[in-house]
């Protein structure tokens, strides 16, 4: 196992004496095509993020508003608390999630007899859609016979009248729950590949050193797997940024606005509503928010690389 | 208005045959087309009970008329995305649909649907005349149109547990003659108490948003006097100044959170089976919600077939009054309508007629695959029949709950209706979980509505405005009969 | 490592082993089981972990009237499809990327990337408009072409990377013989990452499968996908528990099989190639 993006030497063989073209020649069809998909959208939200365009009022847009659509989207108070709960769903789902990922990872990494069924079967909550995990747990959240209401108790733990997802103190971190048990074991088998990837010399000379386990966690696994968790911790964290189907299937964005996220605002918006104007707005919004996000990661940690 | 159509990549799609043809019988073009190529109807339908009741009595239709049925049962929201975006973008992709009330005027306005009068003045055996016209008037009727007819019509009752009131030695009228006041005493008299081996709960509430919360909580208001809009829809000129901040809805929103406290605390979450499932494992005592529970609470669980512990036991009378003031029952269901831009209306139209006739629905009422679950009529005669009577003996009860009904005034079918039921479930929401007090609830929905309508260009209202009554629909079932 | 460890530390590396198991699969065990319980046992209290086995549920959604059935040939179809039509698409634009040391390589990479970044519900409403207005709405084709904008960036990542090991070298012989660029990549280099190819394919179904979200406003009742279908029992008037497990369990097993088989690459495939694991 060798931890290998994309090794040095391959860039050393690579011919120059070929026409310029080749290349862009063979990147264009994909580039192109994933273009003309991504673009449509975005030119279609822009344009209409000025329109009055609501299917409740007309079937066409009815005039141009100029910013009035994303006046409203910051007005209506919904995106900002959305922003609010989706960074915290944000953060502290990647950040739970590759810490128990860690732990995992180092637990497998023991390489006990037998670990490896258990690491083929514990990848499966990462195989599901995540539309079928929200059923899943909403099933095993029922207030009224889930299993983990039934379980909280049976160990003494307190949960709230109104049910986990019920209470605004609690639903928020419920789905979050969801989200941990699905993507957990992806940083734990992710994060355990890396591990052995770290060649034996260097753990023998920490060992020699008699460097403190945590130590060795710190200062030499960590830094060397950096560019392996650096992917995995900007994919999940964009992919926990644009949640909504998660909450479509539990909550609704209740109770109240407590488990409202951007992406559940945006699909109120546009999937509930018909405000295609205002959801354009949102979309724009959402979007300027993900680039500088993406932004931020590729300047700070992305900047060293190949 | 022009600058879209403009961007559209191509205007091919609004071009297209189907349109053209749909258009055609939109603009008047009466029924009798040579029938479509191929004999296969796609038919889009909510998943609720009528639907399975539907599915099993298909082959009827298919065998009577010829035509194919390609079903197809999807949920509430899903139904309503994959419409929308079916007509925004104007592609068919059902002939015939489930049309929400509250959508019904933007679908016709849109001519997202036909109208379905040159239909039913065609074919007299539609026999409009039985409908009871509140439910035509709250479901199926837009500006002098009939746009759908219902398939599954509920009205709001309330249900409670008999032995339990009996033990208690408390009478609950079956004629309507009692008080919300009165409702909540019994309520609060039963509440914690030991019966049938259970703690009883009071009674149970929908506290989900946006559409249960809004759809239990406005009939409470609506029996109480509060209205949504200053003139909507019965009036000579429509005015949609909200009157959400009144009085009357602050006594009401009261009453609503005290009966929150005599419910159990997760109902806050409880979406619209949610509700009636609790009241069937026999917990609850006495609650107020949609008809299709009369059989539904006697399952014990959705399309189980077994009955609950309250089957036999379930007491279904009409709901209190607020004294000095009008009784109004919400009105809702599912109703049929034939997409636009179908290119098989005729088919469309025999299918919906064969679906909403007496025949098929005390077929459907009969059908007994899950058991007996289909009582939700919204003809006079079928409320009449004796077979029905036997299986569903509170169907009388359910007639009178049906003609005391105005689904219009309960919640107003406005344009932006689910833009407004999102804030006004969310703020009913937290009112309930005590993040908000009743009365910033109503200020903020209030202040919430002005802003959205003004936004809409709904206030003030510079649009024809159309007298929507009771009576101007009874006049237009009798042109059409 | 594994002869250096104390028995008592072993012990506890398996407990911990065991309850990271019941944690991560006895959920899904527990929703398997709901698909063949007698509706009355769903939400029984305490669970009730033993019962006579009901087929009730199968069969409605896969028997009669088997509304399911359809919706699961129609999720091979779209995943196979976006796997077909991905592979002409990635190949190349993988073979370039690897071979070649073009001017803002790094952006391309990270371009790709950041397409999976991109907000999916906001796309629902444009796809729509944009599926019909070129004739595709409820088409197998249009979620298919839709799907690459996952499958696409994807492939392209875990691609480079099988091609990366492969020596140039032996490319640079069969140059030397006069072939031309096509004939190498499709010639030479295409079978020899031919394990590549397989791994990139079945991720890629996993991906196009497990998309819910552009087929509830791409398809029609003929094109649904089966994650699409366990929406249609979640009604206003009641949820069938049971029609929804089946229909769940049932679009679960294939990307879960899928991982199974593909054990071996699979660290390599969720990292989209960056860990050879």
């Amino acid at each position: 196992m060798t931890l290998a993006s994309v090794p040095a030497a391959p860039r050393k063989r690579v011919r120059r004496h070929m026409p310029d073209y080749v290349p862009w020649l063979l990147i264009s069809p994909s580039v192109i095509l994933l273009l003309a998909l991504i673009a449509f959208p975005l030119l279609f939200a822009l344009k209409n993020s000025f329109y009055f365009w609501n299917l409740q009022m007309g079937p066409t847009p009815l005039g141009f508003v100029g910013f009035d659509n994303y006046k409203m989207a910051l007005q209506g108070g919904f995106f900002l608390g959305a922003l609010w709960n989706t960074i915290l769903l944000t953060v502290v789902g990647t950040a739970v999630e590759f810490t128990l990922g860690l732990m995992i990872a180092l637990l497998l990494a023991r390489q006990l007899k037998g670990m490896n069924v258990a690491r083929a079967l514990l990848i499966m909550p990462t195989t599901i859609a995540p539309i079928v995990v929200g059923f899943l747990f909403r099933y095993m959240y029922d207030p009224g016979g889930g299993l983990i209401p039934w379980l909280l108790t049976s160990v003494g733990i307190p949960i709230p009248a109104q049910g986990l997802l019920g209470s605004s103190t609690t639903a928020l971190w419920a789905v979050l729950f969801a989200d941990v048990w699905q993507w957990t074991p992806f940083f734990a088998i992710v994060l355990y590949a890396g591990l052995l990837s770290i060649p034996d010399d260097i753990l023998e000379a920490a060992r020699l050193d008699r460097t403190p386990p945590l130590a060795l966690l710190w200062h030499i696994k960590l830094p060397l797997i950096k560019k392996t968790a650096l992917i995995v911790v900007m994919l999940r964290f964009m992919q926990l940024f644009n949640t909504f189907d998660l909450i479509v299937v539990l909550t609704k964005g209740g109770p109240g606005s407590s488990t409202r996220t951007l992406g559940y605002t945006l699909y109120q918006a546009g999937m509930v509503d018909f405000n295609i104007g205002l959801s354009s707005a949102m979309t724009w919004m959402m979007v300027i928010i993900v680039n500088a996000i993406i932004g931020l990661f590729v300047f700070f940690a992305f900047r060293d690389w190949d | 208005m022009s600058s879209f159509s403009n961007f559209r990549p191509t205007r091919r799609g609004l071009m297209k045959g189907g349109t053209a043809l749909a258009g055609a019988a939109a603009l008047g073009g009466l029924p009798g087309r040579a029938s479509a190529q191929s004999k296969t109807l796609r038919v889009l339908l909510a998943g609720d009970p009528f639907y399975y009741a539907i599915e099993g009595l298909k082959d009827q239709f298919e065998q009577e008329s010829g035509i194919k049925i390609e079903l197809e049962a999807i949920s509430l929201e899903a139904l309503q995305a994959r419409l929308t975006s079916s007509f925004v973008s104007n592609e068919p992709d059902a002939d015939v649909i489930s049309v929400d009330q509250m959508w019904l005027g933007q679908y016709l306005e849109s001519k997202w649907i036909l109208p379905l009068d040159p239909f039913i003045k065609k074919d007299k055996d539609t026999d409009i005349e039985d409908y009871v016209p509140e439910i035509l008037y709250s479901m199926n009727t837009w500006r002098g149109q009939v746009g759908t007819l219902p398939v599954a019509s509920y009205a709001q009752m309330v249900f409670y547990r008999k032995d339990l009131m009996d033990a208690k030695g408390i009478k609950i009228p079956e004629d309507g003659s009692w008080t919300w006041e009165e409702y909540t005493d019994i309520i609060k008299q039963v509440n914690g108490a030991d019966f049938d081996s259970k703690k009883i709960v009071g009674t149970v509430v929908a506290g989900q948003q946006p559409a249960p919360i809004v759809h239990m909580y406005t009939q409470l208001q609506a029996s109480k006097g509060a209205r949504w809009f200053k003139d909507f829809p019965a009036a000579p000129k429509w005015d949609f100044e909200p009157t959400i901040d009144s009085p009357e809805n602050l006594g009401a929103l009261k009453a609503f959170v005290e009966l929150y406290k005599l419910a159990p605390p997760e109902s806050i979450g409880y979406n619209w089976f949610d509700a009636g499932m609790r009241f069937a494992k026999g917990d609850i005592g006495m609650f107020y919600w949609w008809t299709a529970y009369s059989y539904l609470c006697k399952k014990d669980g959705y399309m189980s077939g077994k009955d609950s512990v309250v089957a036999n036991v379930m007491g279904i009378v009409p709901l209190p009054k607020q004294p000095g003031k009008d009784q109004v029952v919400s009105l809702g269901g599912h109703s049929l309508g034939i997409a636009g831009n179908t290119q098989k209306a005729d088919e469309s139209w025999q299918f919906i007629k064969w679906a909403t006739s007496a025949k098929t629905q005390k077929a459907m009422g009969l059908f007994n695959k899950f058991g007996y679950q289909f009582s939700d009529f919204a003809r006079k005669s079928l409320y009449a029949d004796a077979d029905l009577l036997k299986i569903y003996p509170y169907l009388p009860g359910q007639l009178v709950a049906l003609q005391a009904g105005n689904g219009k005034i309960v919640r107003p079918p406005a344009p932006v209706y689910t833009t407004l039921e999102g804030i006004y479930g969310l703020n009913l929401n937290n009112t309930l979980s005590g993040a908000m007090s009743p009365e910033d609830c109503l200020k903020q929905t209030s202040s919430f509505f002005t802003n959205i309508l003004k936004g809409n260009f709904l206030i003030p209202y510079n649009q024809p405005s159309f007298d929507d009554t009771l009576d101007a629909t009874k006049a237009l079932i009798k042109s059409l009969a | 490592m594994d002869q250096t460890e104390k028995l008592p530390s072993k012990v506890f590396a398996y407990a911990m082993v065991v309850v990271l198991l019941l944690v991560f699969i006895g959920p899904i065990i527990w929703f398997v089981l709901l698909a063949i319980r007698p509706t009355a046992t769903a939400f029984s209290m305490p669970p009730v972990l033993f019962f006579e086995p009901t087929w009730d549920a199968i069969r409605y959604t896969f028997v009669d009237p088997g509304n399911n059935r359809p919706q699961l040939f129609n999720s091979v179809i779209v995943a196979a499809g976006a796997v077909l039509l991905n592979l002409p698409f990635s190949f190349p634009a993988a073979y370039a990327l690897s071979r070649y040391k073009i001017r803002g390589r790094k952006n391309i990479m990270l371009w790709y990337l950041g397409l999976l970044m991109a907000p999916p519900v906001a796309f629902l409403i444009p796809y729509s408009i944009l599926a019909s207005s070129v004739g595709l709405k409820g088409t197998y084709f249009s979620m298919i072409l839709i799907c690459q904008t996952l499958t696409i960036p994807f492939s392209v990542w875990l691609m480079r990377s099988f091609i990366d090991e492969v020596p140039v070298e032996i490319e640079e012989a069969a140059r030397v013989d006069g072939a031309s660029t096509a004939a190498i990549m499709l010639r030479i280099v295409l079978p020899l990452v031919r394990p590549g190819i397989i791994v990139t394919s079945m991720f890629a179904f996993v991906f196009s499968w497990n998309n819910a979200a552009f087929p509830l406003v791409l398809a029609n009742r003929g094109t649904t996908t089966l994650p699409i279908g366990t929406l249609q029992y979640f009604g206003t008037a009641g949820v069938t528990w049971g029609f929804i497990a089946v229909a769940a369990v049932a679009a679960m097993i294939p990307p879960m099989l899928i991982f199974l088989a593909l054990d071996r690459y699979v660290v390599r495939g969720l990292t989209f190639g960056s860990v050879k694991g």
